[in-house]
């Protein structure tokens, strides 16, 4: 898969991933009230059959959030908290104990705002750096199997997807720490164009 | 040795036993698993999307055409088609607040699946489906059985 793309292309994936991340970083420090550093460990282009594996398996319990763009780019977008993340997090967030087995009404309702704020404060950066609206439609969020929780996004798209960007960032605040992920599964007319308008010479 | 191969999003695996067949993290997509316990011959088709376009390059993603291609080449590997049950597992509503039609995939797809198995004649024996969590199917070919895992259910056998 690397071979496709030359560096140049990973260069600006990875600058578009950690803008992206970092300002969600900043707007989740403000809801968890925390000093919250950011790191982005690994941003790259993933063939869709491989994003699964790439993120432990289709069968790993994952918190996700998805919702999908409006307008003239059609992609999915995903933030994604592995399961001891996301309880980590929920517990700062709610001041309960947690069990994802059995997540209370607020407890989603909170994940469901964490995703949209990450989601949203992604997109925003990354709308910014290439000059072109990226407008969400509102987003829904659930903890499941991470097979299970692909099947939408990729049902939308009618499967019509084959590079993912995929990011990989981890989250450090006082003794805590956590990883989450963001994917985006454009459209390849939406892929290329967002290439186009980070500077990358068409092949 | 018994073997067990992952069939994938828009994959169809037919095999004999002793192997067995697993579909991982089945979500709104649907496991359309068809079973010959006379030649103990089976095999699953993972669609994503219940009905196929006219013209069609993938007949394996589908819930119309998938399920006929399953039933034919099952046929054509020696299945007898009066012997053929089917199981159905998957097709749950992940996300119920999205303000798209496709969130409600998994019905459409459970929908297409079965009314093109009784157009084959092919009857449903047991089914795990719908609701809005994910769920795994392994299928035995030995017994036919299809064991179910979901994330926070314990694991049930159909």
């Amino acid at each position: 898969m690397a071979d496709r793309y030359d560096e140049r292309v990973i260069e600006v994936i990875k600058e578009f991933a950690s803008i992206g991340a970092g300002n969600a970083a900043t707007a989740l420090s403000s809801l968890l009230d925390l000093e919250l550093m950011n790191e982005v460990t690994s941003a790259k282009i993933v063939p869709l059959s491989e994003v699964p594996m790439w993120l432990g398996g289709p069968e790993k319990v994952v918190a996700c959030s998805y919702t999908y763009l409006c307008g003239e780019l059609r992609s999915g977008v995903l933030a994604i908290l592995p399961d001891d993340s996301a309880t980590m997090l929920l517990k700062h967030l709610t001041k309960q104990e947690v069990d994802l087995s059995a997540i209370t009404k607020l407890q989603l309702s909170a994940l469901q705002e964490v995703g949209n704020i990450c989601l949203c404060w992604y997109l925003m950066a990354v709308s910014k750096m290439i000059h072109i609206d990226m407008i969400p439609a509102p987003p829904d969020a659930t903890v499941d199997l991470l097979g299970a929780v692909l099947d939408i996004p990729l049902a939308n798209l009618g499967a019509k997807v084959d590079n993912v960007l995929a990011v990989h960032t981890s989250f450090r605040a006082l003794e805590k720490e956590f990883e989450g992920y963001f994917l985006m599964l454009p459209e390849e007319a939406t892929f290329n164009l967002i290439l186009e308008r980070m500077g990358v010479p068409k092949k | 040795m018994s073997q067990r191969r992952v069939v994938g999003i828009a994959q169809m695996v037919i095999c004999r036993a002793p192997d067995q067949l697993a579909c991982l993290g089945l979500g709104s997509c649907v496991a359309v698993i068809v079973y010959d316990p006379s030649t103990k011959i089976g095999g699953i088709v993972h669609v994503l999307l219940s009905k196929a376009p006219t013209k069609c390059n993938d007949p394996e993603k589908y819930a119309d055409t998938g399920t006929r291609k399953l039933v034919s080449e099952m046929i054509l590997k020696g299945a007898k088609k009066e012997k053929l049950v089917a199981k159905l597992v998957g097709g749950a509503q992940m996300f119920s607040r999205l303000n798209l039609s496709i969130a409600d995939i998994g019905r459409l797809n459970l929908e297409v699946a079965r009314r093109t198995l009784r157009e084959l004649g092919v009857p449903v024996v047991a089914s795990d489906i719908g609701g809005t969590h994910g769920r795994s199917a392994i299928m035995d070919t030995l017994t036919g059985k299809v064991t179910i895992e979901a994330a926070f259910s314990p694991v049930r056998v159909i």
